[in-house]
């Protein structure tokens, strides 16, 4: 009872705080590597860099549209029952989300070609992503049931939900194309650990008044779940084998796909810029370990119906048992195995940026500017950059999008810093703070989201953070 | 420069420290009931005149109907109360019986319902019946298997109603409330 109850607290918890992954501190931090991964044509200065494995990048994000831990066990003396009935049941709509993702790098490199204007990178991470839209109709149906509620349709689309863990292995070429533009792509390979996915779903059910009987109960339902890798991991489970079974489906043993990022820098003039990346143009093949499950038909019942003289023709009959298989063979609930395809939710990022301030030499040494590659790709830095992003990613009930607004400043070579003030359709009070330390060669990076909300996280309907560790090289000598 | 990047950590230090989570109260968990209601129809019985006059050497239709909806697990061991409504209605010329009795998986009748009609021209007899702690037992719904319903003719088997269509009919539904979280 304890145990469930605090795995459905930590599960709210977990559901409640996951976001869409915006990672508005990091696009375009040009002295932090793990920017290259949210755009490959970022600008680059380092001659290579490593990061350390598996500290090299870590960040997880968490959020909810709709409701927070607050709003429902804030110790207020309210009861919990109306709480529940009037933040979440009837609170939240069904464009209200629990959404998330995290990354972890086991790791990641990059190097700067024999063409100096050319710089490569590579690596391999882990990513967990799901989404789960607000089931209003179902929930309603679960928390107060269907009487009294006689013609009201519940909806069966509201069940809308995906989520998957997988590998991605990548490489990526960032070229300085000319002294204006910077263009990049990554190819990726995905090698999946687990997919579930339940998003086209329709139908509903209804309770209306009966031909014969008081009432006709129809239900109307087209509902499929899809899942590759669950069963391996549920078997897993039950072996105690977790961890060789994520480790052999995440190195190619799972489900595999092709994916590929694009982005580029151009500069308008010498001190504005002009960022985009699309992330994630890609797909999963889910043809190993595949479990699909549906309900699809159309019944409507009135309960047994005994009707003379018809009744008494076979006085063995089992109406009930009749009523159970009517419906069984009007809506059957089917397993399969039939292969699948996923495309990934794929990301815009675009910003523009102008920079301003006292110029300064970067961390490379060359006789460079911002127009004049020189021997290698460097370019002069500004102590401050204003400018604006834009974030869209594909969700299953449509884009979702946010803008960002952000100051950067850059110490010397020591240090940058980034704030932003992100408004989307989670919070408008989102105010994130970055910072990208050089130590010598060793790159630390923080940065954390939605600091208001530390007032009362559980209050927040965000949070998120990032940090990593790198070792980098700009070929000084 | 450095004294820059230290007070940025003291910045973030002090978030962290800083940061507050207003007083949450769990234990509320425990008071959340999670307790729908749920109604559907049950059984439906039609009677036609014609088929009571072709009954010979008997008055009484009876028949034991198996129904397991009521026990299983997944209702009978939630179920907290509610009401089981009948709406009978005759439209023949005859005064007629009706018993519906419910009994349990080894035939032992747990509840019986009964309703005297007169011949035509009669009204919709509505009966409610109460399940739970403000009425009958609960266990009556939990533990029934089966229903056994038997009508009786109380007149004869020659005269014809001059209704339309005569026949007796019997709507049932239920309407339970059931307790999903304690």
């Amino acid at each position: 009872m304890i145990a469930r109850k605090y795995f459905i607290i930590t599960a709210l918890w977990a559901g409640l705080f996951v976001h869409a992954q915006n990672k508005q501190l990091l696009y375009d931090f040009t002295e932090v590597p793990q920017a290259l991964m949210i755009n490959p044509g970022m600008e680059t200065d380092f001659s290579w860099y490593a990061g350390i494995p598996a500290l090299s990048g870590i960040s997880f994000q968490a959020g909810s549209s709709g409701i927070s831990v607050n709003d429902i066990f804030a110790d207020d003396g309210l009861n919990i029952n109306d709480k529940v009935r009037d933040r979440a049941i009837y609170g939240m709509s069904v464009q209200d989300e629990l959404s998330g993702t995290y990354q972890v790098e086991i790791f990641n490199g990059g190097f700067r070609g024999k063409d100096p204007s050319v710089f490569y990178s590579f690596g391999l991470y882990n990513e967990g992503d799901a989404i789960g839209y607000w089931f209003r109709d179902y929930a309603i149906l679960g928390y107060e049931g269907n009487a009294d509620r006689l013609n009201q349709r519940f909806d069966l689309s509201h069940l809308k939900t995906r989520g998957e863990m997988l590998n991605v292995f990548h490489f990526g070429v960032n070229k300085k194309v000319s002294s204006d533009l910077i263009l990049g792509a990554r190819g990726k390979i995905y090698s999946s650990i687990f997919d579930f996915n339940s998003v086209n779903n329709e139908g509903y059910f209804v309770t209306t008044e009966g031909q014969n009987n008081t009432f006709a109960s129809t239900l109307n339902a087209d509902l499929e779940l899809r899942t590759s890798g669950v069963n391996a991991i549920d078997h897993a489970h039950d072996d105690d084998n977790i961890p060789a079974t994520v480790i052999k489906r995440g190195l190619f043993g799972g489900d595999l796909g092709l994916g590929v990022d694009l982005g580029f820098t151009y500069y308008l003039n010498s001190q504005t810029v002009l960022t985009g990346s699309l992330l994630d143009l890609g797909f999963v093949y889910h043809a190993n370990d595949v479990e699909n499950f549906a309900l699809q038909g159309s019944a409507t019942i009135e309960g047994m119906e005994i009707i003379l003289p018809d009744a008494l023709s076979d006085p063995n009959q089992d109406f009930w048992q009749n009523l159970v298989d009517d419906v069984e063979g009007f809506i059957p609930f089917e397993k399969e195995t039939t292969s699948y395809l996923t495309f990934r939710p794929t990301k815009l990022y675009g910003s523009i940026r102008y920079n301003f301030g006292e110029p300064m030499q970067g961390s490379a040494q060359c006789d460079c500017d911002y127009r004049t590659s020189g021997k290698g790709p460097n370019t002069v830095k500004y102590r401050n950059s204003v400018g604006g992003q834009l974030y869209v990613i594909n969700r299953p009930r449509g884009p979702q999008s946010a803008i960002t607004a952000f100051y950067q400043r850059r110490f010397g070579n020591f240090m940058a810093i980034k704030t932003t003030y992100t408004a989307d359709k989670f919070t408008f009070t989102n105010i994130g703070l970055g910072a990208s330390i050089q130590a010598g060669p060793v790159n630390f990076y923080l940065m954390a989201d939605n600091l208001l909300a530390y007032r009362n996280i559980a209050d927040s309907n965000y949070t998120s953070f990032q940090f990593g560790l790198n070792i980098i090289s700009w070929g000084k000598k | 420069m450095k004294r820059i990047g230290t007070y940025l950590w003291v910045v973030f230090a002090t978030l962290m420290i800083m940061s507050c989570v207003e007083e949450q109260d769990f234990d509320q968990y425990e008071d959340l009931s999670v307790t729908p209601t749920y109604e559907a129809s049950i059984l439906y019985l039609e009677v036609p005149e014609r088929s009571i006059n072709q009954l010979t050497g008997t008055n009484v239709y009876s028949r034991d109907f198996n129904f397991d909806a009521f026990s299983e697990d997944v209702f009978s061991k939630r179920v907290i109360d509610g009401v089981l409504t009948y709406e009978v209605e005759n439209t023949t010329s005859k005064p007629l019986e009706v018993k519906i009795q419910f009994l349990d998986e080894a035939g032992t009748v747990l509840d019986t319902e009964q309703f005297v009609l007169g011949p035509e021209p009669t009204a919709v007899l509505i009966n409610e019946t109460y399940y739970g702690p403000y009425g009958e037992d609960i266990n009556i719904i939990k533990n029934t298997s089966s229903i056994f319903v038997t009508a009786t003719n109380l007149g004869d088997t020659l005269s014809t109603s001059s209704q339309a269509n005569p026949m007796v009919t019997l709507k049932s539904s239920a309407k339970f409330k059931v307790r999903i979280k304690e």
